[in-house]
């Protein structure tokens, strides 16, 4: 299927936070409790459609566990956003928040963008973290903020698109080249006639190419 | 440039702790009479020596290991070594098998991309050291100071320059630049480190390039001829060179048949190939030549023939000389009497799993295993029928040893079950007040506790709620952790467990084959990563020999690091194949038959299968991974051993030669004991 752009995404955040029932649910919209654990890395796909043009969104699943940090770093080249996951209900994956996003900052280009996750908000009767704590945190470090729950589906699917729509605005701003691809962004063959409308220096002809 | 900062101590916990222990690195002072007895290259010259360099493996401050730091000259190459001190006090808790997997044995600085220098305001100064290949080596501390002499002496030897992006990184040999590129290729000469001969670089630019294209296409469907003129050999100026080609035209030999090449090389080679017991300890660079300078002579000429005897005659086409016509005749006598003409796959064909019947004439009256290798043979082709594996597996292992008889291991069955308990019972009589003390054992027990509820539970002897299996798994995981607390608990090991537990059942017989199994997985879950990259970095060795077209491939598209086969080595294709095959696969690993590190020739079969589509495709790294994890489920095993049975052979001593010594499974060089630290908990 055509698209006008693929958007690389990576999801990070602590093991066990629900990274990858989040992707679950947002290219399969179902809920698995009893997904096998993520080693190294694992991929999902969804079309979705932002100002009447149809986006690829390639996810990168990540292992969560320390150990695995060294080989996750490798995974930040080229992703043009990043969902950072965390478990309102364990207070440590919060904690952690600060050096998954010196990682981030360190590994992925400046210009990614960043939504932040509090996932399981199905159980707020467990809750460990607060919304405002999440806010806050958010606002200090410049990303994007939501609750939301893999299992209900609640703001997945929002999270995602919302994501999208940031980095979509960044490209009609003209802060990405969109033919350098190490932003985490491919132009398709999925009629953007003209070009990208105020996009900086991107041309259809010259991304044209890459679209798988 | 792919720059990944594999050792950053962003997420070192201990880094800022080590910040106040500053005090106690005096009370490390070196001893020289202890220094390591392992020597520097001949006729080598050191240029710098530096005391108290530690490498830091764990968070612990009692597991750092203290060693010296050298820079050696030979001839125009330059090495860096670091060997850690024998008998450190600070060190108690380590055995010298950790030592030893921290050992840098002579890397010469050809192979070095560039070094990054720390220099936090408060605490020591570090660096890193990144290969070529983009590994790593762990953080080097500078108790003493000395990181700035240490990149002026290498300045003064090879070509170092500061990075433009990091004014804290030194490229060495940077290869950007065109004429320092010619240069280097003019100056450095080949760095035949000790006891692991470099991979045929020089073949990029000698005459056979051609020639090895075809190689290249060794697997393919390629009907294309053969290109036969390259193969004078250039005799006497680099005996590692004529070798590599030696193997290479090995390969086209085997392009060309397209069949029962394992069996042609085990007779042509008996001398040479016959057996797989490495001693890489003691082999230097001139030993390696010589040992392979006998084989070489004796490989008869047949071996190089370009014609296929699929066709029914000699392929004249292309040869054109007397003696080649005459060896194909030669060649096609050995065909027709040796040869399945039928199978296009190569390696030996694979034979059905060993059953009861057969496997009792293994036996002796007692129950001891008579002939081991004969019996580990037999499983390397065939496997084991699923309800012997309970039995067999214990003895590939290495839980049960194959002289013991079954009254001994009645005995040991018992022994080792009280032995289990004990230690279970450690972590069972944690009270809740202590666990609120005690950190470290609430992570990891709610580490495993999420990880054995995602682990296999498709399958019916997993799945369900409160499947007594499951249990099983925690327990088993959560008393490793005591018993091996150095490496605790790390993603992966469930993968690696759930098969052993669901053949063996029982649950202390599991626990003990899992510990068996991870004396030589174990380094895969070193926190720094250091055994994970030995073997990424033996596979780029391996492919560099193997198949040169797709390792310059990878080193042009930053691929190098090999990180796609990241999962592959971790868990042992645990998540590529089926359950069954997966059995399979590990029974067959666990042989050790050819090679204890088949698994890494598994590796290169794998991606040797799908080169044209890899390259054809132009993949790039993201590209690549996507396409290597995707790949799960659809590896025909019984090929992939075939191929990796085959590319084994066909590597020999060379193969052996690009695996670093110490590499896993490989029991580290200096221990033979299987349990080096028993109950060393807590």
């Amino acid at each position: 299927m055509s698209y006008a752009y693929l958007f690389k995404y990576i999801i990070i955040g602590d093991t066990g936070v629900g990274k990858s029932c989040l992707l679950l649910q947002f290219t399969d919209k179902r809920f698995q409790p009893v997904h096998d654990l993520t080693i190294g890395v694992e991929f999902g796909a969804r079309m979705i459609t932002i100002d009447n043009k149809p986006i690829k969104l390639q996810i990168w699943d990540t292992a969560g566990q320390e150990s695995f940090r060294s080989i996750t770093r490798s995974y930040y080249r080229g992703a043009a956003g990043a969902l950072l996951v965390y478990d309102i209900t364990r207070r440590e994956t919060f904690n952690h928040l600060a050096s998954w996003l010196e990682d981030a900052r360190q590994h992925a280009n400046a210009n990614m963008t960043i939504m932040l996750i509090g996932n399981k908000c199905d159980l707020a009767h467990r809750r460990a973290v607060s919304t405002e704590e999440g806010e806050q945190f958010a606002k200090e470090h410049g990303l994007i903020f939501m609750e939301a729950s893999a299992k209900t589906a609640q703001n997945v699917e929002e999270a995602f698109i919302k994501t999208a729509a940031t980095i979509y605005k960044k490209i009609q701003d003209g802060v990405f080249d969109v033919s350098n691809e190490s932003y985490g962004i491919k132009v398709g063959y999925g009629g953007i006639p003209g070009g990208p409308s105020g996009g900086a220096g991107g041309s259809p002809s010259q991304g044209g190419g890459c679209c798988t | 440039m792919q720059e990944t900062e594999l050792y950053d101590l962003s997420d070192d916990a201990d880094y800022a702790a080590s910040q106040q222990q500053q005090g106690s690195a005096s009370m490390m002072r070196s001893d020289s009479s202890k220094r390591s007895s392992s020597s520097e290259p001949e006729g080598a010259e050191v240029v710098y020596t530096k005391d108290n360099v530690t490498i830091h493996p764990t968070q612990f401050a009692s597991e750092r290991i203290s060693g010296r730091l050298k820079l050696i000259k030979q001839g125009s190459s330059l090495f860096m070594t670091w060997f850690p001190y024998k008998g450190q006090s600070s060190s108690a808790r380590l055995s010298e098998k950790d030592m030893n997997l921290y050992t840098i044995r002579a890397v010469p600085f050809t192979e070095v991309r560039s070094i990054r220098r720390h220099t936090p305001a408060l605490g020591w100064q570090y660096i890193i050291v990144v290969l070529s290949s983009g590994l790593a080596f762990p953080p080097l501390y500078f108790y003493n100071g000395g990181v700035r002499e240490f990149l002026a002496t290498i300045k003064q030897h090879v070509f170092l320059m500061r990075s433009a992006e990091d004014a804290n990184v030194f490229l060495v040999n940077d290869l950007q630049n065109p004429l320092q590129r010619t240069l280097s290729s003019l100056e450095l000469p080949r760095a035949v480190v000790a006891g692991l001969p470099s991979a045929p670089q020089s073949l990029v630019e000698s005459p056979s390039q051609e020639h090895l294209k075809a190689v290249g296409e060794f697997h393919g469907e390629s009907s294309s001829t053969f290109q036969y003129g390259g193969r004078q050999r250039q005799k006497g100026h680099d005996p590692t060179r004529d070798i590599s080609i030696q193997v290479l035209e090995k390969f086209s030999l085997v392009t060309k048949f397209a069949r029962e090449t394992s069996q042609l090389f085990r007779e042509t080679h008996s001398n040479g190939y016959g057996s797989f017991e490495r001693k890489r300890n003691s082999q230097s660079a001139i030993d390696y030549t010589q040992k392979e300078a006998d084989p070489a002579k004796k490989v008869p000429n047949q071996s190089f023939v370009p014609s296929d005897p699929l066709e029914k005659k000699p392929n004249i086409e292309h040869n054109h000389d007397e003696e080649t016509s005459a060896l194909v005749e030669t060649f096609e006598l050995i065909d027709c009497k040796e040869f399945d003409k039928l199978s296009l796959v190569w390696g030996k064909p694979r034979q059905p799993p060993l059953g009861s019947e057969e496997w009792a004439t293994f036996l002796d009256s007692e129950g001891r295993v008579v002939d081991a290798k004969a019996l580990r043979k037999r499983i390397f082709y065939g496997g084991v029928e699923h309800k012997l594996r309970r039995e067999v597996w214990s003895f590939l292992l290495g839980y049960n040893t194959y002289e013991s008889t079954d009254a001994e291991r009645e005995y040991q069955r018992s022994v080792k079950k009280k032995e289990y308990e004990m230690i279970k019972h450690q972590w069972q009589s944690i009270s809740p007040e202590q666990a609120k003390r005690f950190t470290k054992f609430r992570e990891r027990k709610g580490l495993i506790e999420k990880d054995v509820v995602r682990t296999d539970r498709s399958l019916p002897f997993y799945d369900g709620d409160d499947n007594p299996h499951v249990n099983l798994l925690h327990d088993i995981l959560l008393t490793y952790s005591f018993y091996n607390f150095d490496l605790g608990y790390c993603q992966g090991m469930s993968d690696l467990l759930s098969p052993i537990l669901f053949v063996m059942e029982d649950e202390s017989e599991s626990f003990w084959c899992f510990v068996a199994l991870m004396e030589r997985l174990g380094p895969n879950f070193n926190r720094d990563q250091s055994g994970m990259h030995s073997q990424l970095f033996a596979i780029s060795k391996l492919v560099e020999l193997l198949d040169l077209p797709l390792h310059n491939y990878f080193k042009q598209n930053d691929c190098l690091n090999y990180f796609f086969c990241f999962r592959w080595i971790l868990i042992q294709f645990k998540r590529e194949f089926e359950y069954e095959m997966i059995m399979r696969l590990w029974e067959v690993l666990w042989t050790h038959y050819l090679s204890e590190h088949l698994h890494l020739y598994v590796c290169v079969a794998i991606l040797k299968r799908h080169r044209s589509k890899i390259m054809g495709e132009q993949m790039d790294f993201d590209t690549l991974l996507k396409f290597i994890n995707e790949l799960s489920g659809h590896i025909d095993l019984d090929a992939i051993l075939r191929d990796a049975e085959a590319l084994c052979i066909c590597a020999g001593e060379n193969g052996a030669a690009c695996i670093p010594p110490g590499t896993p499974p490989s029991l580290p060089v200096d221990n033979g004991s299987l349990y080096p630290q028993p109950d060393e908990v807590l």
